[in-house]
């Protein structure tokens, strides 16, 4: 008796894929170890110049301990052209809104405010005292370093005294 | 009849979700990290002081830069700004084992352990003196305690450093950066660069020295597991080389 029975034509057996799922989940694990979450979008380009010996913000970030400023020109082109024309280039960017310039703000004490409004929506357990809560000011390299004295000068006011002038690490060299 | 099977639950739509997930996670994320120098600013004085606090030229490196992003060190200017470490290495060290008072660069002093005792038992008698006279401001006996601690902070880290004697530089000795309005931020990052990339030099050459082993690698250790003996470390570096930078506010 034979133990070899002859079938049908059989098309190719299609690959198994029950392990796709694991795949999958293994690349979206590793996504969310190794990110973080964008703060905002801004709507001003930012190129950072290089530096080296940095700290690392991230670990001030997943406390929350830190709040991101950029200064920039805007990437519209035509309200970058606006905005030239008014004599000024560059705009700082908080959160959702693009401001003109820091002169403009300290009629509203917008710096202040924006800081201050940070500092209170923060969590209780987590919030550290504000001298110690970290402004990241995210600056392009042509930026005028004179706004950020002047956003030195407002978080000053509030006695925010912790400040971080980011750039782009060039490694160890 | 054959018992019936429960029928599996169909598990093909699994793939769906997770690079659903997936890619919702690669959109909202970032992969760069923020790097930065982190400075404090100073707290704002309510009554300015009346008298000129005086510093001797000698305990001043001042770094200009104006609005053409050009660059003066000392009063010299530099045309590669490169070479800034190399400078602030020089203030730092150049009177560090022996005081030459006929150079331009900040003096030394060097304490032993007995004037460090005797230094902070005059400081503990001097606070718990001011505590018991009646009238005496919070501030000031802030200020008293302060000292105290000071002195203990040296004492711990001249045991720690294992000699003779604790070099330090003068306290008046900092690095001042002064910018102008227009002065392109690139410079400005570049200066802050120069700067730590001389305190490291200077640290690491410390560290290796006293504790055979790399600043980077302390600095790192202590940032993860926060270790007592680590911070002991630090401090004690921090005592031989202070990173006192001020940054001067441009006028208008």
């Amino acid at each position: 008796m034979s133990k070899f029975r002859k079938e049908g034509k059989k098309g190719a057996p299609g690959v198994n894929t029950s392990s796709l799922p694991d795949i999958v989940f293994m690349l979206l694990f590793f996504f969310m170890v190794a990110t973080t979450s964008k703060e905002s979008d801004p709507t001003v380009k930012v190129v950072q110049p290089k530096g080296v010996r940095t700290t690392d913000m991230t670990p001030y970030k997943q406390r929350s301990e830190i709040d991101f400023l950029y200064l920039g020109k805007p990437l519209n082109a035509a309200r970058a052209a606006k905005y030239k024309e008014m004599g000024m280039e560059y705009l700082l960017f908080m959160d959702n809104v693009a401001q003109s310039t820091p002169d403009d703000l300290y009629n509203v004490n917008a710096i202040r405010r924006w800081k201050l409004d940070k500092f209170d929506s923060k969590p209780a357990r987590m919030s550290e005292p504000i001298e110690s809560v970290i402004t990241c000011v995210k600056a392009d390299e042509g930026a005028p370093t004179g706004m950020i004295f002047d956003i030195r000068k407002e978080l000053q006011e509030i006695d925010a005294l912790t400040i971080a002038y980011a750039v782009r690490d060039n490694g160890n060299i | 009849m054959a018992k019936r099977e429960i029928p599996e639950i169909n598990a093909g739509s699994m793939a769906d979700i997770a690079f659903l997930l997936l890619i919702f996670f690669l959109v909202t994320t970032t992969m760069d990290k923020d790097q930065a120098y982190l400075r404090s600013i100073p707290k704002k004085v309510e009554v300015p002081p009346d008298t000129d606090i005086k510093v001797e030229q000698r305990n001043i490196f001042a770094i200009r830069a104006n609005s053409n992003n050009e660059l003066m060190v000392r009063k010299e200017l530099m045309q590669n700004p490169d070479d800034i470490s190399e400078r602030v290495i020089e203030f730092y060290t150049k009177n560090e084992k022996v005081n030459d008072p006929s150079n331009d660069f900040p003096m030394y002093s060097r304490i032993s352990m007995s004037e460090i005792e005797s230094q902070l038992a005059a400081a503990e008698s001097a606070a718990e003196e001011v505590e018991n006279t009646p009238g005496a401001s919070n501030d000031i006996i802030d200020f008293k305690w302060r000292q105290v601690t000071e002195w203990e902070n040296k004492k711990k880290a001249l045991k720690l450093y294992g000699k003779d004697k604790l070099p330090e530089i003068h306290f008046q000795a900092h690095v001042r950066i002064e910018v102008q309005q227009a002065t392109e931020y690139k410079l400005f990052a570049k200066i802050q660069s120069e700067l730590e990339e001389a305190i490291y030099q200077l640290r690491d050459a410390a560290a290796l020295d006293v504790f055979g082993e790399s600043y980077n690698v302390i600095s790192r250790r202590y940032s993860m597991d926060k270790d007592p003996k680590d911070k002991d470390k630090m401090d004690l570096l921090k005592i031989l080389y202070p990173d006192k930078f001020i940054e001067v506010t441009p006028k208008k």
